[in-house]
């Protein structure tokens, strides 16, 4: 037990430094391909509630495919993938053998774009859960398109949408664990290495999962407390209480 | 795109469906049946409740890919383990890679299936109680069907996501459909075609499971149809 | 005297300190048909739905035919015995709720059906030509595989009552049976009511209809927080009652 807290530890023997700056990059990754979900999730909403009828289509095709294929899938084709057309490329300019990629890259924009899918459900949904009324009287001010979605529209939907984008930011991490494949030291990859070294892995690998209980369980909270905040004002009965 | 490339890749690939298939049926039947336990430890007694949440939050708060390092890597750390009756079992990656998919899958389900009793109306409780019926007909004929056909939906959803989570077995060397492409990459080094003759195969798969779970819903919750679709059909 | 179907004994009930029922007695002999009328909060739901023990009072005897189960204190749990005594008790009675509580996965004739062939076990062409004449009597024979969802609150009600009745009860029992209806559909299902009474079935009915109470019942009870405040003829209660906290109640009601 003794030696188990030396090596979890942050002293020289100590794994506790690898540990914590395997977990600020999980959270790193993780904030990186949200955002971007986010950024991706709000324009193929915004394709599929505005659109022209193919451009809807073409949104809602997307989202069936992403949530058809495996995250670890997705990782593989754009690390290697990314991998095989840097090289090809780099061959036209006369560099031989293969070119390495970011993994931190590949991983954010494989993981924003499998959540930018889901991400525009979750925002497309808020958005129909306004009511009608809502935006007919902005409208009826003479408010502009642009303030109305500023000043009514995201505001009200992004309420609406807080638990479920919560839900996407829990996905998210733990996805986020697959990026490990292309060799990023976030916290798995930090843990595996840890376990192979002192040859302790189930010690490591649950510390591992510590590490994302305690990011998820923080993040959980910090997501109803947002939520609570944001339903400040609202008739009891559209509160999750 | 080189079609004679790919036509070359996608049987080999697709030999690897099977055992995708397999870990994702027996999966999602452990799954289910620990979830059913978890349901009824939850029923139980409030240590037992406890018991449950403290299983669904520690399974739902990590990822499955360290589930799946922790029981086959990790639980060999234990020299007990390793001298146990189940060593030849649990010393096999499909073993592991199935018992992490399971357990997985229980935390998921079980809350699926808490959903589920939970949006059964109290009403129809109530008015199968005065009628006299025993607790077992009661969950028998009201509450579990009407619980299935309110979580149908969400564990369609379960389902294709477990069919994806399969493709983790892949990295403790499972060769199903994801184990086939890696191996077909770092032989061939074209990884665009290979993955992508993968996420089709993936894409077919969860497209049919989602599509026939569709229509078992419809078929199942008819009562949902407006009326007048009904007197078309 | 005909026998008495239906009996209470000293029944009460508290919710969370507060008294609902004062210890109640009631007695229905067969084909008695008793209206249970009563200010909102007087209890009269509750004392219903104590019967089928839906409500456990906290002491009293409840007798159905020949199910009887007594309670001592409140918290009361119910041995094995006494759990199969409940489930006889309640195959004696149909109870009638005021949301309908039809099971919404069966069509109309499936409602119907459930009770005789999945609890009573009898045979299912019997259980089946049964369900379709009661479904017909309350004039729904068109709908017999209608979904829940898609009928209209007053025929919900009636499937509610075929499904009742399909269980062959000695006695029936209607919780407020129209308080959840449009006022056009009210009529329907009071139609169907009357029509059983005239048959000379034995109910207890609580209901805010007081016309309706008065045409039809040969007894009325007036509750009063948590005590028969007054009982008799329905022409005594309604129309002449002794009790000036009676009097006040149904002026009041004919007044609105």
């Amino acid at each position: 037990m003794d030696d188990s807290l030396t090596l979890l530890g942050f002293g020289p023997e100590g794994w506790g430094h690898a540990l914590l700056n395997g977990g600020l990059m999980t959270l790193t990754v993780s904030g990186c391909a949200f955002a971007f979900g986010l950024g991706l999730g709000t324009l193929l909403a915004w394709a599929r509630i505005a659109g022209a009828a193919p451009v809807q289509r073409l949104a809602q095709g997307y989202g069936v495919v992403m949530r058809g294929i495996p995250d670890l899938l997705v990782i593989y084709l754009f690390y290697f993938g990314g991998r095989q057309v840097a090289s090809a490329v780099a061959k036209q300019f006369g560099h031989v053998g293969p070119v390495e990629i970011s993994g931190f890259a590949a991983g954010c924009l494989a993981i924003g774009l499998l959540s930018g899918a889901t991400q525009a459900e979750v925002l497309r949904g808020a958005f129909h859960a306004i009511a009608p009324g809502t935006l007919e009287a902005a409208r009826v001010t003479g408010m502009g398109r642009w303030t109305m979605f500023r000043r009514i529209i995201a505001p009200l939907a992004l309420r609406t949408a807080l638990p479920g984008l919560g839900n996407q930011w829990q996905s998210v991490i733990k996805e986020s664990a697959l990026v490990s494949v292309t060799g990023l030291v976030e916290t798995l990859r930090a843990v595996t290495v840890a376990a192979n070294s002192t040859e302790l892995p189930f010690l490591f690998f649950l510390a591992g999962g510590a590490i994302y209980l305690v990011i998820t369980t923080i993040s959980g909270f910090l997501f109803r407390i947002a939520e609570w905040r944001s339903m400040r004002g609202q008739p009891a009965t559209v509160g999750r209480g | 795109m080189d079609f004679a490339f790919i036509a070359q890749v996608f049987p080999k690939l697709l030999a690897g469906l099977p055992l995708t298939l397999l870990l994702a049926v027996l999966s999602l039947l452990g799954g289910g049946l620990i979830a059913l336990g978890l349901s009824g430890l939850r029923a139980s007694s409030w240590i037992g409740a406890r018991v449950a949440d403290f299983y669904v939050y520690i399974f739902r708060g990590t990822p499955l890919l360290i589930q799946i390092f922790l029981i086959y890597y990790g639980l060999a750390q234990f020299p007990a383990v390793r001298h146990s009756v189940f060593w030849p079992l649990l010393r096999e990656p499909y073993v592991c890679a199935l018992l992490s998919l399971m357990l997985n899958d229980a935390a998921y389900t079980s809350e699926i299936l808490r959903g589920g009793l939970r949006a059964v109306p109290a009403g129809a409780i109530e008015a199968a109680r005065v009628a006299g019926m025993t607790r077992l007909t009661l969950l028998r004929r009201i509450i579990l069907p009407l619980a299935f056909r309110q979580a149908l939906p969400a564990y369609g959803a379960e389902i294709t996501s477990m069919v994806k989570a399969t493709s983790l077995a892949s990295v403790v060397t499972l060769m199903e459909v994801t184990g086939i492409a890696r191996a077909e990459v770092s032989e061939t080094y074209r990884a665009i075609e290979v993955f992508l003759c993968a996420a089709v195969i993936y894409l077919v798969l969860v497209t049919v499971i989602a599509r026939a779970v569709d229509l078992l819903e419809d078929h199942l919750t008819p009562y949902r149809r407006p009326t007048s679709a009904r007197s078309v059909a | 005297m005909k026998p008495i179907t239906v009996e209470l004994t000293h029944i009460r009930k508290s919710f969370g300190g507060q008294e609902v029922l004062r210890g109640v007695d009631l007695a229905a002999r067969d084909g008695d048909v008793i209206a249970i009328i009563g200010a909102s909060g007087s209890g009269k739901s509750t004392l219903l739905r104590c019967i089928p023990l839906l409500e456990i009072p906290d002491q009293g005897e409840i007798t159905v035919g020949d199910a009887r189960i007594g309670i001592k204190d409140a918290g009361h749990r119910f041995s094995r015995i006494e759990r199969q005594i409940v489930r006889r008790l309640r195959g004696q009675l149909g109870f009638v709720f005021q949301s309908f509580n039809l099971w919404p996965h069966m069509t109309a004739l499936q409602n119907v059906m459930e009770v005789p062939l999945h609890v009573q076990g009898r045979p299912r062409a019997e259980c089946r030509e049964e369900a379709e004449a009661m479904l017909a009597k309350v004039g729904l024979a068109d709908k017999f595989d209608a979904w829940p969802a898609h009928l209209s609150g007053g025929q919900q009600q009636r499937v509610a009552i075929a499904r009742a009745l399909a269980m062959r009860p000695r006695a029936l029992l209607f919780d407020e049976p129209t308080s959840a209806l449009d006022p056009e559909l009210v009529g329907e299902v009071l139609r169907v009511i009357r029509a059983l009474a005239e048959e000379g079935r034995t109910m207890l009915i609580v209901t805010h209809e007081m016309a309706f109470a008065r045409e039809v019942s040969n007894h009325a009870i007036y509750l009063q927080d948590g005590r028969i405040e007054e009982q008799g003829p329905p022409e005594q209660v309604f129309l002449d009652p002794q009790s000036e906290r009676t009097r006040r109640f149904v002026g009041m009601q004919r007044g609105s």
